[in-house]
């Protein structure tokens, strides 16, 4: 079973939806299409162990679009990034709703 | 006192070789048809010989009777901080030091060098963009200018090791190849120190990172500071003496590529000894020696061009290394941009360009000329060995929503070894 699915929410923004540990495959498709990728994500992880993909979320940070994670508890500092020139806006939200209306204004 | 302190660097910096090289120009303008900027945006002031004015008027009106009398009859003005403020926006917002201009020069003038030189002064004014300035700052107390601390970098080489399965040696004592790579690397395509990672094992390579040389990016460099410029080369060639190398190897970055092989030996002590080479030119090895081997047409099928990188094809000369690789990749699909090799453009995001906001514009329209290279021939890859090209492409391709991929030539090459 793939640990995560992308699944178009509306125009320019795209649901990448956490389901399972990830493999290392995974990693590295989600590194190639974090990097190609050009609209906004709305990143769900309502359905998973957040401890699976701590890690990898704060990895994947730096490469990540413009990003909304909502659907677990996440210590923000893992979202934390050097104010530099190569990196997009991520933000974690309480509820799908204000993470989708801060994506839409975005 | 900006003006000053400009004025007295640039006084400094005129020895026997900037005077002639400021006497030999007949203000032909053929430079500007050259630079980049100069054609995507039409500013006569982007002209690579406006560019150099303040060091000229430094040079004419403090060891020239020619330009004292022009002082003196008030034909020419002193220059002034808002002047240099002025300069500090046309040589770092819209330059990339690609040195194309100097190409073009009938009278074979090293242009970039002598707008490095105006860069020096302006650094030494104060009077570097925020931006550009904050980033060097970062190199100088973290030690990575997109702000990679020690603690981040030990996790980010872990993460990769598990996540692409690699083998990534730090700190091997008894290594014989150091290689460093670049923040951007790092955090943007942390599959290309993997990729590089393949490469050298499957080639037999004795090597290994260094967890204190581990920046090879120079924002000294970009700023024209040469004290910073010094330290951040010190401390990977500090590393590589305590390591023992006997092989440097530079990674993506083509500023990086032409501070340690040209400026370093020039301004301070390279180890006794030590190689110094690009990453393309230790792939070509590998691979013309047979320690690897490619899968010929590996990549055919969708057209693929390759773009030069001024510092590392260029200046470098590492022309036909890449090209021959991709010929084996790609032999029916790999097509050339006009112009190409010597010849080509830059991509906008070089000389530390990329990483100053208020440049964003300037770099965008000038990728739009790249970007009409690469339709010309219908791509819809492009190879390149700089991870600075390779930001400014990814990011300007985002821009201006086209679907062209971005490879790096070590990603290429891992992918297609057998």
């Amino acid at each position: 079973m793939p640990s995560f699915s992308l699944t178009p929410v509306e125009k320019g923004i795209l649901r990448c939806r956490h389901s399972g540990p990830f493999t290392p495959e995974d990693i590295q498709a989600l590194t190639a299409f974090f990097r190609e990728y050009t609209g906004k994500l709305l990143i769900d992880l309502s359905g998973s162990e957040p401890s699976e993909c701590l890690r990898h979320i704060k990895h994947l940070r730096p490469i990540m679009p413009a990003a909304a994670i909502f659907g677990a508890d996440l210590d923000p500092k893992i979202l934390e990034i050097d104010t530099s020139y190569y990196a997009s806006e991520v933000r974690w939200f309480k509820t799908e709703q204000e993470a989708l209306d801060w994506l839409r204004n975005l | 006192m900006k003006t000053a302190s400009a004025l007295n660097t640039y006084l400094k910096e005129t020895g026997g070789w900037v005077a002639a090289q400021l006497e030999a120009c007949t203000r032909c303008g053929i430079c500007a048809e050259a630079c980049h900027f100069y054609q995507a945006l039409g500013n006569p002031e982007y002209a690579p010989v406006w560019k150099l004015e303040p060091l000229r008027r430094a040079y004419e009106q403090r060891f020239t009777l020619a330009g004292k009398i022009k002082l003196a009859l008030g034909m020419e003005k002193r220059l002034t901080d808002s002047d240099l403020e002025h300069w500090s926006q046309i040589v770092y917002e819209a330059c990339t030091v690609c040195d194309k201009c100097a190409f073009v020069c009938p009278m074979g003038i090293e242009i970039g060098p002598l707008i490095h030189k105006v860069r020096t002064g302006l650094a030494a004014a104060g009077l570097v963009p925020g931006d550009l300035a904050e980033a060097t700052d970062k190199q100088k107390t973290i030690g990575s200018p997109l702000g990679v601390t020690d603690e981040m970098w030990r996790e980010r080489i872990d993460w990769i090791t598990d996540e692409w399965e690699s083998n990534i040696p730090v700190d091997k004592a008894g290594a014989e190849t150091l290689v460093v790579f670049t923040s951007i690397e790092l955090m943007k395509f942390p599959d290309n120190l993997a990729f590089v990672a393949k490469i050298l094992n499957q080639a037999g390579e004795n090597w290994t990172v260094s967890s204190k040389g581990r920046e090879v990016v120079n924002f000294g460099f970009f700023e024209a500071d040469e004290e910073l410029t010094k330290l951040f080369m010190h401390r990977v060639f500090q590393a590589a003496e305590e390591l023992g190398v006997k092989r440097l190897v530079i990674s993506e970055c083509g500023h990086a590529y032409e501070a340690f092989r040209w400026t370093a030996p020039n301004v301070m002590k390279v180890p006794e000894g030590l190689e110094i080479i690009h990453i393309t030119g230790l792939i070509h090895q590998y691979w013309k020696t047979g320690r690897i081997k490619i899968k010929e047409g590996a990549f055919d099928g969708e057209t693929i061009t390759f773009h030069d990188s001024c510092k590392i094809q260029r200046l470098g000369g590492l022309i036909k290394q890449p090209r021959e690789i991709l010929q084996v990749l790609a032999p029916t699909s790999f097509k050339e941009m006009t112009p190409n090799k010597e010849q080509s453009m830059c991509c906008g995001g070089g000389g530390g360009v990329i990483s100053i906001k208020e440049a964003d514009s300037n770099r965008y329209k000038v990728f739009e000329m790249k970007l009409e290279q690469l339709q010309d021939i219908q791509a819809q890859a492009v190879c390149m060995v700089c991870s600075n090209c390779r930001l400014q492409f990814v990011d300007s391709l985002a821009h201006f929503n086209s679907a062209v991929k971005v490879h790096s030539l070590a990603e290429l090459v891992a992918r297609a070894l057998i």
